[in-house]
């Protein structure tokens, strides 16, 4: 019977390799050692949008991502966040916070305090300063929207003392909607997503996020692949 | 005339205590931020926690320090 399964060169070679033909290549001890795998990527997408940056607002399959009430099984397919323009308002505020100091002098009020009040009010002004900014960097940060291969979630992080997280499976998304208005959001395309669900909350917005069309196209994808797996009975 | 003294010292007192209890109540929300901060990051992991909970945490400290400094300032 002819081996139709055998290859004229199989390439499996290194275990009767001789030693020599081995590569003289040293690897540390602590190394990670994986041979790395190119992996067929799992949409027909070759969004060039997959980052390593933990900070990067439109995150395509984020090299690490957990959160809460995460199922095991459950991939995480996008992370976004606000888009980086967003921030330029605060930004702006504590760097005018930061120069006022400067301007104390100009109020003959102020210098007529002692000087250890003087220092300590300055203090207390860059105290407050960095709260600002502490606060508007968390709240941009922890404000997420989670696209998974099941479900869709939304952390927000409204303030310093309310969080809220909402999240509705794939196969209740109704409807999506992109909103994209204005020239700067045009120019640096970003918009809102708005997401109609038959969840117990029936609207989730995704704001200000980049790329919304890409967002739109993979909860579509999504729906598609979920009802696909709905008829085939392959539904976890 | 250089400063408030002409005020008297209660008035200095009286602001004295005001920013003090004030700075009290600024260290008890820093605390705060910091146990939010840990929560967060624990409701939302991403590979970035260490350096937003240091950031929270150098907020406490400096309002902490800012509270000792106030004492022997003020």
């Amino acid at each position: 019977m002819p081996d139709i399964f055998k290859s004229k060169d199989s390439g499996v070679r290194s275990l009767k390799a001789p030693i020599s033909e081995k590569p003289n290549i040293k690897i540390h001890k602590n190394a990670v050692q994986e041979i790395p795998v190119q992996l067929p990527h799992p949409h027909g997408h070759n969004f060039k949008d997959h980052t390593h940056n933990p900070l990067a607002s439109f995150c395509y399959y984020p090299d690490y991502v957990q959160f809460i009430n995460e199922d095991p099984e459950e991939k995480v397919i996008l992370l976004i966040r606000r888009h980086p323009v967003s921030n330029l308002g605060w930004l702006f505020l504590v760097f005018l916070m930061i120069l006022a100091p400067a301007f104390l002098p100009l109020f003959s009020f102020f210098d007529l305090l002692p000087l250890g009040f003087q220092s300590v009010l300055v203090m207390i002004w860059y105290l407050i300063t960095f709260a600002i900014a502490l606060e508007k960097f968390l709240t941009w940060f922890f404000h997420v929207n989670i696209v998974t291969d099941e479900r869709i979630v939304e952390v927000d992080f409204v303030n310093l003392f309310y969080r809220e997280i909402t999240d509705a499976n794939i196969d209740q998304i109704q409807d999506v909607t992109v909103e994209v208005g204005g020239a700067i959001r045009t120019y640096l395309h970003y918009g809102d997503v708005v997401i109609q669900t038959a969840a117990e909350v029936p609207k989730i917005e995704f704001e200000d996020v980049p790329n919304p069309d890409k967002v739109a196209k993979i909860l579509r994808e999504l729906r598609l692949e979920e009802e696909q797996e709905k008829l085939e009975g392959r539904v976890r | 005339m250089n400063n408030l003294n002409f005020l008297g010292d209660t008035f200095l007192l009286v602001t004295k205590s005001g920013i003090i209890f004030f700075l009290f109540i600024y260290l008890v929300f820093a605390v705060v931020v910091v146990r939010q901060v840990k929560l967060m990051t624990e409701t939302l992991k991403v590979g970035f926690e260490t350096p937003i909970k240091t950031l929270a945490l150098v907020h406490a400290i400096a309002s902490l320090f800012v509270l000792v400094i106030s004492f022997f300032i003020l």
